[in-house]
C-alpha cells in the first residue's frame, strides 16, 4: 500500500466533534499528508457504502445526536458489517463506540435500539459524570494513555474482543478490567479527546495497520516525550486519577 | 415555603459560623470560607433558599463565560446610582453561596434588610437555585462548551437550566441574540428579551475556529449561514431552508469607536427606535458583549440611560482578571486565561492575535490543582484555537508547567515554528528566557488559581528588563568613555 492510496473517512465531524476528538484526523492528516481524507456530514451519504476506504473515523458526540448518528447509520448495518470482516480498521472515539452496541439505555428506562453489532448494551445516567485518567495494555510493551469522560457505561461480556486490558482505571463498567471493543480492526474504546496525538506508539501500530510501514510521525520526538512522560504521571499511584 | 423551627436553627447555625469566620479572618486573613454560612444552613434544612425571604428584586447572571464580570459590572453599576446591592460578589456562585448571602443579608429571623440582590449563578447549580428563587431578571451571557469533566458539552447545560426554570412564568429573560444555544432557555416563557452586538469590520461569514456547538438548523438540520459571525457560533444567523433565524436585539450594540473608546445602544421601542452613546469600557469583544448585556439588564431593571452612563464613566475591569502596565517601554500584559474552557482560552489568544505589535506570550495555563494532586485532562487543549497564536507578530512563545509537553505539541500541530517555542519545567525560569530584541508586548497568561505566579512572572520580566537596562548603561558609559562615540544603539542590537 502507498500512502496516496490511502483513503480514510471520517464520520460526521461537524458534529461528532466533542472533547477535543478531532484532533484523531488533524494529527494523521499531518502524519500522512499524502492520504485522502473524506469527510462525510450528517446529511450526506457516507462515503464507504459504494466505495472502498481504508479506515473509518468517528469521535464523541452529545446524546441527541448520538441518536440521530444510529438513525443514520442503521441503513447501513450489513455493508460495516462486511467492513469489519473485510479487516478495514475503525476507530471510534468516547460514545461513537456505543452506536455500535445493542442498546442504549436511557435514566428513564427507555431503551434506544442502536446497530447491534457488537453483545453489549451502555446505561445513560446523566447526573453521573464518569471522569478518570487510564493506562490500558494494548499489547505487549505498548500502554495506552488516555481519559475518559462520559455519562454511560457499557455492559456485557468484552473480555474475548477488548481493546485493552486495564492497567488503571475501570473498563467499559466499574466491574469491568477490559477497556472497549475490538474484532477485526476495529476498534472502540471510551477514551476520549486526542488519543492519536497522546500515544506515538499506537498511531505508529495503526499506521502499519493501514499498510504503511517505516513511516515517522509528525513532530514523533516531542510526541513520543510526552507519551512517556505522561506515562510516569499515570503509574504514579499517588496521582488521584 | 414556610419557616419552621428547622430554618431558624439553620439561619442561626449559618450566622454563629459567619461571625465565626469574620473572627478567625481577623487573625488569619488567607481563610476561604466564603459559602460555609451557606453549606451549614443547607445542612440543617435543605429547603433554606425556599424559606428565607428575599429582597424584592433579584437579578441572577448566568452563562459559561464572562457571569463575574458581568454581574460585577450590573453591582458596581447600581451601587454607583444609590442602590444597597445584596450580592455573592465576594463568595461562590453555587447554591451554597446564595444561601450565604441570603443568609448574611437577613436577620437572625431571616428577614431579608436588602431590596435588591445581584446573584452570579453557576450554570450546574440552576437545577438547586431556581426552584426555590424567582429572580426578576436572568441574565445569560452565553452557552459554550467548557469543563469537559464538569459540563460535558452545552445542551447538556441548557438542559439543567431548563430544568431548573420549569414551571418559572414570572421571570424576565435577558438572552443573548447572537448566541443560539443560550437562546434555548425557557422555551415555554415568552418574556424574553434580547441583546446583540452589530457586525463588526472583524466579522466573517464562516466559522474559524474548532468549536462550533449550533452549526445546524434546529428545525431542518440545514447548514446555518451567517449575516455576521464573531467567533464560535456567536453572529447573526440564519436557516437558508426555513424561517429559523437568530432573535432580532431589542438592545442592539452598534457604532464602536475604539479611538474615541465610545459605541452606541440602539434600543428598539414600541413606537420606534431610540439610539443612546456609551463610554466603551474595554476594547476585547467578548468583554463589549458583557457590557451590552450588562446595559440591557439594567434598562430592563429600570434604570436610565443618564445613570448607565454614569455607571461606564470611569469603570475599570477587575485586575485580577486583566492589568496592563508600561515598564520602561515594554507593555506587560497580564490576562486571565480560564484553563479547561477552550472558549475563553481561544478568544484570548484572538485577542492577543489581533493585538498591535510584536508579541511574546507566556502559556501558564496548568490547572493548579490537578498539577498538585493528581493529572490534569488536556483534552480541551485540542477544542481551543493554538492556531491564533501562529501568527508573524508572536515572536514567541513560552511554555512552563506541568503540562509543558503537552502545550508543545499541540503548538506543533498548530505549526508554530519550533524555533519560536521555548521550554521550561517552572514558570519562574520564563522571564530569563525571552528574547526582548524582537518584542513590544509580553502577555502573561494565568488561570483562575495562579494569579500570585503571574504577579511573580511578571516581576521576574521587569528584572529582567532591569538587568538589560543596566547593561546597557554600562555599556554606554564605558563606550562614551572610551571612543568619545555613542555606540548604545549597537549593543542594543547585539
Amino acid at each position: 500500500m502507498v500512502e496516496e492510496d490511502l483513503k480514510i473517512e471520517v464520520l460526521f465531524p461537524e458534529t461528532a466533534n466533542l472533547y477535543g476528538d478531532t484532533h484523531n484526523m488533524v494529527y494523521l492528516k499531518q502524519c500522512l499528508p499524502k492520504a485522502e481524507f473524506i469527510e462525510t456530514g450528517l446529511a450526506d451519504e457516507p462515503y464507504f457504502v459504494e466505495n472502498d476506504v481504508n479506515m473509518i473515523y468517528m469521535g464523541s458526540m452529545k446524546e441527541s445526536t448520538q441518536e440521530r448518528v444510529i438513525e443514520k447509520l442503521s441503513k447501513y448495518r450489513s455493508r460495516i458489517i462486511e467492513l469489519i470482516k473485510k479487516n478495514v480498521v475503525f476507530l471510534m472515539t468516547g460514545n461513537a463506540m456505543e452506536v455500535f452496541e445493542k442498546y442504549i439505555e436511557t435514566d428513564d428506562g427507555t431503551q434506544i435500539k442502536a446497530l447491534n453489532i457488537f453483545d453489549l448494551y451502555a446505561k445513560r445516567t446523566m447526573m453521573n459524570r464518569y471522569h478518570e485518567m487510564q493506562i490500558g495494555e494494548f499489547k505487549e510493551k505498548l500502554d495506552i494513555v488516555g481519559y475518559k469522560a462520559s455519562f454511560s457505561m457499557s455492559y456485557g461480556d468484552n473480555s474475548e474482543g477488548y481493546f485493552m486490558k486495564v492497567v488503571r482505571g475501570r473498563g467499559i463498567n466499574d466491574e469491568c478490567e477490559f477497556e472497549g471493543i475490538r474484532q477485526n480492526n476495529f476498534f472502540g474504546t471510551y477514551y476520549i479527546g486526542p488519543l492519536l496525538v497522546l500515544n506515538p506508539l499506537f498511531t505508529k501500530y495503526l499506521i502499519k495497520l493501514l499498510g504503511i510501514k517505516g513511516k515517522k510521525l509528525a513532530h514523533e520526538e516531542t510526541a513520543i516525550e510526552a507519551y512517556e512522560l505522561k506515562l510516569n504521571e499515570f503509574s504514579d499511584p499517588k496521582r488521584e486519577g | 415555603m414556610k419557616k419552621d423551627f428547622k430554618f431558624y436553627f439553620a439561619q442561626f447555625s449559618s450566622k454563629c459560623v459567619y461571625g465565626l469566620i469574620k473572627f478567625v479572618k481577623l487573625f488569619k486573613k488567607s481563610l476561604n470560607g466564603s459559602h460555609y454560612p451557606g453549606k451549614i444552613a443547607l445542612k440543617f434544612d435543605k429547603d433554606f433558599l425556599g424559606k428565607i425571604e428575599k429582597p424584592e428584586k433579584i437579578i441572577c447572571v448566568t452563562g459559561t463565560n464572562g457571569k463575574t464580570t458581568t454581574a460585577n459590572m450590573i453591582i458596581d453599576a447600581l451601587e454607583k446610582n444609590g442602590f444597597e446591592v445584596l450580592n455573592n460578589k465576594l463568595g461562590s456562585n453555587i447554591q451554597a453561596g446564595i444561601a450565604c448571602a441570603l443568609s448574611t443579608g437577613a436577620t437572625i429571623t431571616g428577614k431579608t434588610k436588602y431590596d435588591i440582590a445581584v446573584f452570579e449563578v453557576d450554570e450546574r447549580s440552576s437545577i438547586k437555585v431556581y426552584p426555590y428563587i424567582e429572580p426578576t431578571i436572568i441574565l445569560c451571557t452565553n452557552l459554550f462548551r467548557d469543563s469537559m469533566k464538569r459540563n460535558a458539552h452545552p445542551e447538556f447545560i441548557l438542559d439543567i437550566i431548563n430544568q431548573g426554570l420549569e414551571g418559572n412564568t414570572t421571570t424576565k429573560f435577558v438572552l443573548n441574540a447572537d448566541d443560539l444555544i443560550s437562546c434555548q432557555i425557557a422555551p415555554e416563557n415568552k418574556n424574553k428579551v434580547y441583546f446583540g452586538m452589530d457586525a463588526l469590520l472583524t466579522d466573517t461569514t464562516e466559522c474559524h475556529n474548532i468549536v462550533n456547538d449550533f452549526a445546524n438548523c434546529p428545525k431542518c438540520g440545514s447548514k446555518l449561514r451567517y449575516n455576521y459571525l464573531k467567533y464560535h457560533h456567536i453572529g447573526n444567523a440564519f436557516c437558508p431552508n426555513c424561517d429559523f433565524e437568530s432573535p432580532e436585539a431589542k438592545y442592539l450594540g452598534t457604532n464602536f469607536d475604539f479611538n474615541k473608546m465610545k459605541y452606541s445602544m440602539i434600543e428598539t421601542l414600541k413606537d420606534g427606535k431610540k439610539q443612546t452613546e456609551y463610554n466603551l469600557i474595554t476594547d476585547s469583544v467578548v468583554n463589549i458583549y458583557n457590557q451590552i448585556a450588562t446595559t440591557a439588564c439594567l434598562k430592563e431593571f429600570g434604570l436610565s440611560d443618564i445613570e448607565i452612563k454614569k455607571a461606564f464613566d470611569d469603570y475599570k475591569l477587575v485586575e485580577s482578571r486583566y492589568k496592563e502596565e508600561d515598564y520602561n517601554g515594554l507593555t506587560i500584559k497580564t490576562m486571565l486565561a480560564k484553563g479547561q474552557n477552550a472558549v475563553a482560552c481561544s478568544r484570548v489568544f484572538d485577542y492577543i492575535k489581533t493585538d498591535s505589535g510584536n508579541k511574546a506570550v507566556m502559556l501558564n495555563l496548568d490547572d493548579f490543582y490537578d498539577a498538585k494532586t493528581s493529572s490534569e485532562n488536556i483534552c480541551w487543549l485540542y477544542d481551543t484555537d493554538y492556531e491564533l497564536l501562529n501568527d508573524p507578530s508572536i515572536k514567541q512563545i513560552c511554555i512552563a508547567g506541568k503540562r509543558r509537553m503537552d502545550h508543545y505539541m499541540r503548538c506543533l500541530i498548530a505549526g508554530i515554528p519550533k524555533e519560536k517555542i521555548t521550554v521550561c519545567e517552572y514558570e519562574e525560569e520564563e522571564p530569563a528566557l525571552l528574547n526582548f530584541n524582537k518584542i513590544d508586548k509580553v502577555f502573561v497568561l494565568y488561570d483562575v488559581y495562579t494569579i500570585p505566579m503571574a504577579m511573580k512572572v511578571k516581576e521576574g520580566i521587569k528584572e529582567q528588563v532591569d538587568i538589560i537596562l543596566e547593561k546597557l548603561e554600562k555599556n554606554h558609559v564605558k563606550i562614551s568613555g572610551n571612543n568619545d562615540k555613542d555606540l548604545t544603539s549597537e549593543e542594543t542590537k547585539k
